[in-house]
């Protein structure tokens, strides 16, 4: 017999490395005589897209196609420190500091504009790739004759900016003002299917909505909601390290289970683009928040489908079936 | 002074890129087997090589001799000869639940093809391969066994043709001898209507070593079962064939039966483990719940 349940969980989440950490992301920009934008961030992209977003960060300060920018990523040789890949706080920590070197780039592009045009910057636009008077948009010059222009003073068209947020330790109490930078809230409703002869769950579908402050990147950010919880599901009926005697019984991928792809449940997103004070346009952090829910969702669905709690996960088919039959036996 | 900087830690890995010594791949049966005669054991024989990369992995280096069977065309039919199936052994699992004569026939092995790994692997794993390779959980061969069928080893002495059942003899181990390969899968067709049911069960989709599998083939005159091949994999050291349940059943209507009994038989003639998969109770008490399951398929089958 099948049996259907649904559960929800809902959790919130800080992060950033918080609790005081010196946490802080470095980047620059530079645009080139030969048409390209150059972006330097030690941020490392494992697949999340921190480029794409910090590329559409900068892109949008500065008013032109992203299709200009490069990126030189994790070279110790040629960028400054981004942090790591973690604490769920590249586009938070990064954006940031892209975004901040974008504002300054822009700010001398002003600059140079106005020497170039012998005017107040008020009089300038600068638009895609642009610097002209507002009065004669015909007589312009491009980011890279800047470029040029610039490299002839013996100076480069570059700019750095870095963010630098500050968070406090909780004192004895747990408490302080502000422990991290931010929080992202996610809620998850999962629906499944229990059959009751096997045990085993059959994931039906999952809603989240997601307070992320702004999604820069919406197909990202469900790249993200959907690989996290997969994992989290995974997590929740599948993962589990068997270790007897100080030895782990299962020392390959093929005993220890992760979902595959025919394994997953379809998808609903909603995304709540609640923006924040300090995060780039307003976005928060999308990584880990997307894991946390999906195995307590799914215990509580299991709950309501069989009217059994499990304390410790995985839920696997073998405790199912255990406590199908206890049930049985006990009513 | 100077920090000294880290020694360069050396690698304790057995470096592979030493080379096989000999890679035969023959285009007649019996070149294959005057090969197998001259090397025996020293030699891997090779036919979608899914298990055998797994098995050797880190360590293909240390074979010298491989026999890869891949040329060996005759081994890739699957024809009808005097009322029986002959399947090839290098046919792979996609052509068996591809192929109209075994889903016609042998809907039982073709839907048990289609739960192997995943397309990769379906369309290099062979029936051979799955056959030799003899684990408790291959998923071809509980359906083997309750078709009843018979396996073809030949060697350059001749041939000679072994049951199923007596095969499998222990958790990847089998009757074959080290000069014998494996052609030909026989299984005997039938005039009479031929109802079955198949169930894997495992713990994710797809890419999964079953923790359970069930195949029931009855046969049936009318309404009476002449024919009943009940078979399970993961529940035993080998493959097992139950064949005091098939006998319960034979010369008895379908519908007379009382499946919960059957399959409490089923689980009192298993002898299953605790493993990674799934502990022995679980084995135990699913065994019970997918044979009922299966016989009510095959019912629905029946009167539909
Ligand atoms: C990722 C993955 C998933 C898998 N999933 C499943 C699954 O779901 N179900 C399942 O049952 N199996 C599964 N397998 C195991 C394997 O794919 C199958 O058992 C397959 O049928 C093996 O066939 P092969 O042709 O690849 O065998 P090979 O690896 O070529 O050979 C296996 C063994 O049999 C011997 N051999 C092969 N053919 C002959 C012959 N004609 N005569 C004599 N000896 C021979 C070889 O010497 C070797 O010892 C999986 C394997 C992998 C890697």
């Amino acid at each position: 017999m099948k049996k259907f349940g649904r559960g929800m969980a809902t959790i919130m989440f800080g992060f950033g490395y918080g609790e005081g950490f010196p946490d802080h992301s470095i980047a620059s920009i530079e645009i080139k005589e030969d048409e390209r934008i150059v972006i330097r961030t030690a941020a490392a992209d494992v697949g999340q897209g921190v480029i794409t977003t910090v590329i559409q960060i900068a892109a949008e300060i500065l008013r032109i196609n992203p299709n200009y920018f490069e990126v030189v990523q994790g070279d110790t040789h040629k960028t400054k420190n981004s942090g790591s890949t973690s604490a769920t706080r590249q586009t938070y920590f990064t954006g940031n500091a892209v975004k901040k070197a974008a504002e300054d780039m822009l700010a001398n592009l002003y600059h140079y504009g106005s020497l170039e045009f012998r005017s107040n910057h008020p009089e300038i636009a600068i638009e895609d790739g642009k610097i002209y008077m507002y009065d004669d948009p015909d007589d312009y010059i491009t980011y890279w004759e800047m470029a040029e222009r610039v490299k002839e003073r013996g100076e480069k068209l570059e700019a750095e900016g870095s963010f630098f947020p500050v968070t406090y330790s909780p004192d004895e109490n747990g408490q302080a003002d502000k422990v991290y930078v931010a929080y992202t809230f996610l809620s998850q409703v999962i629906d499944i299917e229990i059959d009751t002869d096997t045990g085993i769950i059959d994931l039906l579908d999952v809603y989240s909505a997601i307070d992320l402050g702004k999604a820069i990147n919406p197909k990202n950010v469900e790249g993200q909601i959907e690989g996290g919880t997969v994992q989290g599901l995974g997590m929740g009926m599948m993962e589990d390290q068997v270790i007897r005697n100080g030895k782990t019984l299962n020392a390959g991928m093929t005993d220890y289970l992760v979902p595959t792809s025919v394994d997953v449940p379809k998808f609903k997103h909603y995304l709540v683009e609640e923006e924040d004070s300090e995060g780039p346009f307003g976005a928060k952090g999308v990584g880990e928040p997307t894991l946390i829910a999906a195995a307590p969702a799914l215990a509580n669905a299991v709950y309501d489908a069989i009217g059994v709690r499990f304390f410790d996960l995985p839920i696997s088919p073998s405790k199912i079936k255990k406590a199908l039959k206890e049930k049985e036996e006990n009513s | 002074m100077m920090r000294k900087s880290p020694m360069k830690q050396e690698s304790r890995q057995t470096i592979s890129g030493v080379d096989f010594k000999e890679y035969f791949q023959p285009e007649s049966i019996q070149k294959a087997l005057e090969i197998r005669a001259e090397y025996g054991d020293q030699i891997e024989v090779a036919a979608g090589s899914t298990d055998l990369l797994v098995a050797n992995y880190e360590k293909l280096h240390e074979i010298k001799y491989w026999l890869d069977l891949v040329k060996l065309d005759q081994l890739k039919k699957i024809e009808v000869i005097d009322n029986e199936l002959h399947i090839g052994a290098m046919v792979t699992h996609l052509q068996l639940m591809k192929s109209d004569l075994i889903k016609k026939n042998l809907a039982v092995l073709a839907a048990a093809a289609e739960d192997v790994g995943s397309p990769q692997i379906r369309s290099r794993g062979t029936i051979g391969g799955n056959i030799c390779t003899s684990s408790p959980a291959g998923d071809l061969l509980a359906p083997l066994l309750s078709y009843g069928a018979s396996f073809k080893l030949q060697s350059t002495e001749g041939e000679r043709i072994v049951k199923a059942e007596e095969f499998f003899t222990g958790p990847k181990r089998n009757s074959m001898e080290t000069d014998e390969l494996l052609t030909e899968i026989i299984i005997p067709l039938t005039d009479n209507k031929r109802e079955g049911s198949w169930i894997k069960v495992g713990r994710r989709k797809a890419l999964v070593i079953s923790t359970l599998t069930l195949a029931v083939v009855l046969e049936f005159e009318g309404e009476k079962i002449v024919k009943a091949g009940i078979a399970m994999g993961s529940v035993a050291p080998t493959p097992v064939r139950l064949k005091g349940i098939e006998a319960v059943m034979v010369d008895q209507k379908l519908t007379d039966l009382d499946y919960k009994a059957l399959g409490r038989e089923v689980k009192a003639s298993i002898n299953p483990i605790d493993d990674l998969r799934g502990t022995k109770e679980y084995r135990e008490d699913v065994a019970v719940d997918v044979m009922v399951r299966a016989l009510k398929e095959i019912e629905r089958k029946v009167s539909s």
